[in-house]
């Protein structure tokens, strides 16, 4: 650190400290408008959310809150609707991460050992296109596969005898469905990330341990685990605070439905406030929300820090 | 290497070709529909392969909803414009400007993409209201190239420190000023690396539903938001729906096609390199 460079070493020292420290006006002037953007955007936002949290209020009428304290926020836990939402989306979470991870995995490993054959790798750009595409897209592509009258997966099901599956139609096929396409549009994202942490791997060690007689346990256990565990990590906290967002594959499916069966948290704030403008109760969910995405943040930040460094 | 197919290669191949199969056909099989007549899609048994010179639902969606075809890609360009002038000079100074806090408020950044928008959506709206933003693509900009702000300035920091110290530093000690720096030395040693995170905001922006749905209501509706308005209480205009995902979905697939070596390192913020 420049700071830490005493005054009487070399000249080159001397001048390198210059070159570190010089023309702060500039370099403010190179962060300050970012900074100042970020902060309206996140802080004030923060505090405001906070205010119309402890208040009775509409949004069409924001003049007339009334102070009720934590009453809103009682109000929430004593909600089943809500307590639905953050179910449904710690379900989300847990297992369409773990399916994701463990389907990753699997189609990594098969990537990796046929990287000989370069049309193979060509496909890559293919695979990647769920995460890619416009969420509300998937949403729409997943209505018309499902679709109880048109849909195509009906019509494959009966060809084998089977269904048909009411994909949307009833409480448990519809949450089963949401985490379907959710696996769908990110293993993709966790296969990416796995194959970069595989492919860091140096050739030599898996030598290494074939001439040792490991078994493939051994080697997954000792060597493949260790070596992609940062990166999945950071998979795993990047798509938590992307389901902590999942709104728009449900706003054009399910809306939540049938009955309470795939709210979702982002859904349940955005429906309080804009379109019962409950602006109170909505900013409490926010409130909530954002609560939980700190915690998962302050571990990302960190997380992100370190693989970096690495 | 050898570059022949063996044997063992055939397990891992099926799986490999079974897991883009179903990554891929969903999605075509959608904009399958978009070059058919109503009575095709919603026949059954399906009409497999269709006529691929009936562009009729194209030209209707064209014709009626281009306008906001043209919100989605001003909105979208303005924000990527207005990240990348306010991330690169952050960036840049994050990377070489020492300065006490500094690792602290690069983790603020960061920590700032991790807000879920809709926290910060209520807020929004009453600032936009006020200020008249509401339903005005320029609302759309600045929100937009905020939400990807921070994204813009770590993957930026990520590029920039790629940049050899020596050659700042030399242009240091030519006297050269710090946005003489940036603009003759940084700028064009890290120009694919921008590319790849202008293409990234622009498809998180271009992507984006939820924030417009609220912001917007007729006049700088983008084309997600009119898209989810065909799924009504009454018909589901699917032959729309189908020729308009084409058409929402055609960037971001190129852009898949064009960014492939930049992928994992755009959807981890730069931490990972390509």
């Amino acid at each position: 650190m420049a700071h830490a460079v005493s005054t009487t070493r070399a000249p080159h020292e001397a001048s390198r400290r210059s070159f570190l420290q010089g023309d702060r006006f500039q370099m403010t002037a190179f962060i300050a408008p970012t900074c100042i953007f970020l902060a309206l955007l996140t802080i004030w936002p923060f505090v405001y959310s906070v205010y119309l949290s402890v208040h009775s209020v509409k949004l069409t009428a924001l003049h007339r809150a009334v102070f009720v304290g934590f009453d809103n926020y009682i109000n929430l836990l004593s909600d089943s609707l809500f307590l639905r939402a953050m179910l449904n989306t710690g379900l989300l979470a847990v297992t369409s991460i773990t399916f994701e991870i463990v389907i990753a995995f699997v189609i990594a490993k098969a990537f990796v050992s046929l990287s000989h054959l370069k049309w193979v790798n060509g496909l890559r750009s293919l695979f990647m296109i769920p995460m890619m595409a416009t969420p509300l897209i998937v949403g729409m592509v997943f209505s018309y596969v499902f679709n109880p009258v048109l849909g195509i997966a009906n019509y494959l099901l009966s060809g084998i005898g089977a269904g048909p599956v009411a994909w949307f139609g009833d409480t448990t096929a519809a949450m089963i469905s949401i985490l379907l396409i959710n696996i769908w549009q990110w293993t993709p994202f966790m296969m990416l990330l796995i194959m970069a942490g595989l492919l860091s791997i140096r050739s030599d060690l898996y030598e290494a341990a074939r001439v040792d007689g490991a078994k493939w346990h051994h080697v997954l256990r000792f060597l493949e685990i260790p070596s992609i565990r940062g990166i999945v990590l950071l998979g795993i906290i990047l798509r938590i605070i992307d389901t902590l967002r999942f709104f728009d594959v449900v706003y054009v499916t399910t809306r939540g439905g049938p009955g309470d069966s795939t709210m979702v948290l982002t859904l349940y704030a955005y429906q309080q406030n804009f379109q019962f403008f409950q602006a109170g109760v909505g900013s409490a969910a926010a409130v909530i929300i954002l609560v939980i995405s700190i915690v998962i943040t302050t571990f990302a930040v960190k997380l992100l820090r370190r693989i970096e460094d690495e | 290497m050898n570059n022949a197919f063996r044997l063992r290669d055939v397990v891992p191949l099926v799986l490999v070709l079974a897991f883009v199969f179903i990554s891929i056909a969903p999605l075509l099989w959608l904009m399958l529909a978009a070059f058919k007549p109503t009575a095709e899609i919603i026949a059954v048994p399906p009409v497999w392969i269709p006529d691929f010179t009936y562009l009729q639902n194209f030209r209707d969606v064209l014709t009626q909803f281009w306008p906001f075809i043209v919100n989605s890609l001003v909105a979208t360009l303005g924000a990527t414009i207005l990240a990348l002038i306010l991330a690169v000079p952050t960036a840049f100074a994050l990377v070489n400007h020492r300065f006490r806090g500094r690792e602290a408020l690069a983790d603020w950044i960061l920590s700032t993409r991790m807000m879920p928008p809709i926290a910060a959506a209520v807020p929004l709206f009453v600032i936009f209201r006020g200020a008249g933003l509401l339903d005005s693509l320029w609302g759309l900009v600045i929100a937009y190239a905020g939400f990807n702000l921070p994204f813009a300035v770590w993957m930026t920091m990520s590029f920039i420190r790629r940049v050899p110290k020596e050659l700042i530093e030399a242009a240091r000690l030519e006297g050269c000023t710090w946005w003489q720096v940036l603009k003759d030395v940084v700028l064009p040693l890290s120009k694919s690396g921008l590319a790849a995170v202008a293409t990234f905001v622009f498809i998180f922006a271009w992507n984006e539903f939820m924030l417009a749905l609220f912001l917007t209501t007729r006049e700088a509706k983008t084309f997600p938001v009119v898209i989810s308005s065909f799924v009504g209480t009454g018909r589901v205009y699917w032959e729309y729906i189908a020729a308009a995902s084409v058409i929402q979905c055609l960037p971001p697939v190129l852009f898949t096609f064009f960014m492939q070596k930049h992928i994992v390192s755009g959807v981890t913020m730069g931490a990972v390199k390509d």
